[in-house]
């Protein structure tokens, strides 16, 4: 009987060792069924053809994907593939050991050539790189062109143009800002990151994120009194709180609103309320203050791609990643899946996106590719700024809007908060400008 | 030996309760994001809730919210049940209507209200505005947003009471109905003297669980408001979560649990006290 088993045990390993694929786990965020399909299509089957070695899955795990993370990662569970919604949890998980340093990766792969700098920066703590961006975005203005040629309007440059096209559509009871949070309330900021940048300018922005001065600064009371001012004009009109972000950018399309200051996320919408129409839209960076440098970027990373440290299949998992970083899959996915996929490569030069797809889409991921390898960009508060401060933030700023705080006792709020994550090693990575 | 038939629900309820419950009474005098270790810190975290304005903001939203539930859905339940108690066709058509609401989904009652009804541009408030009637979306004022969603929690949750009311109003002795008619009871005084006092057991018991439900309150004001406009529809319970998920508090949200878990346990210590001192227990 001993026998017997001895002989047929080796056996038993061969039969189930041979043709065994290493598995690769993904949780991905929500996706409905079409993106699903094309990620299918265009990742899955590509990446397993690519390299049969490997079978990889991805796990839709809904809004609430970063809430299951940290309860996997902290039970020693959790995927292969780690994707957060943002960096502002990352410096907290890389604190506690749970992803994996990525420059091994980097120098296989060739990724220093081939992603822009300033987000290998960002993705480093104490040196070592433990994430990439899974797409970049920036803020600026929508604007409908049909409306601005039937009135005149030039395309603003500085605030005190945009005041003043604005301040004339409030008289034709036209809505300056196309702009909505009944499903996202955490719009409010975007408008918060619009004006520390384009008011409190960049490099206060910047000085203030590494502690330099504190946020109750004059220049950061000047762009909070500045976003009151707009908002006490009706500059976001009187539905602010009842539309979603999709109802409000249809607005742009339909003669209520002319103007929308969003995300390049809002590209997704256009087929859908500019069909047939395309050339009545157009992306430009936000106007800025005299003396501020314009056109300025200001930077998003909309998710983040990083490898569990206790990951069976590292490699794998790196190849993954490097996979989506090629210029046929950011031709591939952005042809049907516009404003979630702009990954930070540097070259898109030899990118091949569809004909279906409009041309105001390549070129502003183009312009911001080029204005951020040229150092000339500015910040988002959901990138660059720890949870509990950002997470105020949202809050905070409708007080102001509705006159229960001042411009002055937000700032100190946040400051108290920023202060307070910084002790604890909690910012995110800010590259030195 | 017959003490043994109660093990697998005593198991159970300390497994999958006390364990829980006893880590997050811990939890709550710990600093922890939820990611590297705790750090105890005493009660730094009760000391913070004391002096932070969010909180006592939120306890006001939940007192009054309470107020709102302890009334309002009571009197239409009321109401219905003696309705369904004196019809006598069609009661179960009237019951399920009544009841309807409480079996959709919480996200679905609320995205319905949200985007059908109370929206200015596209739902019924946009529909009054076309003709005329202006009506502000209460979910964006901060004067109202808290009695908005309290609207439509009312709308999906007084049904329930009031189908209660009508089983525990079917429970009352026939021969008691019947002997107050015979002697020239009118249908208040049936009511007041007969009818009431019999299921006041029943109402006292939802009246408690009210109170214990509206300090626990989260669906409807994440779901439609999260909180907002400016903090004014935070009730605890959203607080804890923003706390927990979003601030990487998980100690301060402990120790707002632990607030909440306070209010419900002085209502079960008050409903216990009335049950005794009336014999029942």
């Amino acid at each position: 009987m001993k026998r017997l088993v001895l002989v047929l045990l080796p056996l038993f390993f061969s039969i189930t060792c041979t043709n065994k694929k290493a598995s690769l786990s993904w949780w991905f965020e929500a996706a409905n069924p079409n993106q699903r399909q094309w990620l299918n299509e265009l990742m899955e089957v590509p990446f397993e053809t690519l390299y049969p070695e490997y079978d990889l899955s991805i796990d839709y795990r809904g809004n609430t994907l970063d809430q299951q993370l940290r309860v996997a990662l902290l039970s020693g569970n959790g995927p292969d593939i780690i994707q957060t919604p943002g960096p502002g949890y990352l410096a907290t998980m890389v604190q506690a050991g749970q992803l994996m340093p990525l420059d091994i990766y980097a120098d296989e792969f060739g990724w220093k050539d081939r992603i822009l700098e300033v987000f290998l920066n960002m993705g480093s703590y104490d040196g070592k790189l433990y994430f990439l961006p899974k797409t970049y975005e920036t803020i600026g203005l929508f604007y409908n062109t049909k409306m601005f040629e039937e009135n005149g309007w030039a395309v603003p440059k500085t605030i005190p143009e945009l005041e003043m096209i604005a301040d004339e559509m409030i008289k034709m009871n036209i809505v300056p800002f196309a702009a909505g949070s009944a499903d996202w309330r955490q719009a409010s900021e975007w408008f918060v990151s619009i004006v520390f940048n384009s008011v409190a300018g960049p490099n206060n922005f910047y000085k203030a994120l590494k502690g330099e001065i504190p946020w109750t600064s004059e220049p950061f009371i000047d762009a909070v009194d500045k976003l009151k001012e707009w908002w006490d004009k009706g500059y976001f009109g009187t539905n602010y709180h009842s539309l979603t972000i999709e109802q409000s950018f249809a607005t742009l399309s339909d003669g209520t609103a002319a103007m929308a200051p969003t995300g390049t996320w809002s590209f997704q919408y256009i087929p859908t309320y500019f069909k047939g129409r395309e050339d009545e839209v157009e992306f430009v960076g936000f106007p800025s203050a005299e003396g501020l440098p314009t056109p300025l970027y200001m930077l998003s990373i909309g998710s983040t791609f990083s490898i569990a440290n206790n990951s069976s299949n590292p490699y794998g998992a790196a190849r993954a990643i490097d996979f989506m970083f090629s210029d046929d899959f950011y031709g591939d996915i952005n042809t049907v899946w516009q404003g979630e996929w702009n990954m930070p490569l540097r070259d898109l030069s030899n990118v091949i996106i569809g004909e279906n797809v409009i041309p105001q889409y390549r070129s502003s991921m183009e312009n911001l590719a080029n204005a951020v390898s040229n150092n000339q960009y500015g910040y988002t508060t959901w990138t660059f700024m720890p949870p509990a401060t950002n997470n105020y933030l949202h809050s905070g700023i409708e007080e102001v809007w509705f006159d229960v705080i001042d411009s002055g006792e937000f700032l100190a709020k946040i400051d108290k908060l920023f202060q307070e994550e910084k002790a604890e090693g909690k910012v995110p990575s800010i590259p030195e400008r | 030996m017959h003490r043994l038939y109660i093990l697998p629900t005593l198991i159970i309820n300390l497994t999958i309760i006390l364990v829980p419950a006893f880590l997050t009474i811990l939890l709550a005098f710990y600093k922890w994001d939820g990611i590297t270790l705790p750090r105890f810190i005493g009660f730094d975290n009760f000391e913070f809730l004391w002096y932070d304005r969010v909180f006592w903001l939120a306890l006001k939203n939940n007192i009054i919210w309470t107020a709102l539930f302890l009334t309002i859905p009571v009197a239409f339940g009321m109401l219905a049940a003696t309705m369904l108690l004196v019809v006598r066709r069609g009661r179960m058509l009237f019951q399920v209507i009544y009841f309807l609401p409480m079996i959709i989904a919480s996200v679905i009652t609320a995205r319905v209200w949200q985007g059908m009804i109370f929206n200015p541009v596209n739902g019924i408030y946009g529909l009054l505005d076309r003709y005329g009637l202006t009506l502000t979306n209460p979910l964006s004022e901060p004067s109202s947003a808290l009695f908005g969603v309290a609207t439509v929690d009312l709308w999906h949750w007084w049904g329930f009471l009031a189908v209660i009311f009508f089983a525990a109003l079917r429970q009352v002795s026939e021969e008691q109905i019947d002997a107050a008619r015979i002697e020239g009871a009118t249908f208040f005084q049936m009511m007041r003297y007969v009818l009431l006092p019999a299921i006041k057991p029943t109402i006292m018991l939802m009246m408690v669980m009210t109170v214990i439900w509206s300090f626990l309150v989260f669906d409807f004001v994440y779901i439609l408001t999260q909180g907002g406009p400016a903090f004014s529809s935070e009730v605890l319970s959203t607080m804890a979560y923003r706390h927990a998920f979003y601030d990487l508090g998980v100690g301060k949200a402990a120790a707002t649990a632990i607030v909440i878990s306070m209010f419900g346990l002085a209502a079960t210590v008050f409903y216990i006290r009335i049950q005794t001192r009336e014999g029942d227990l």
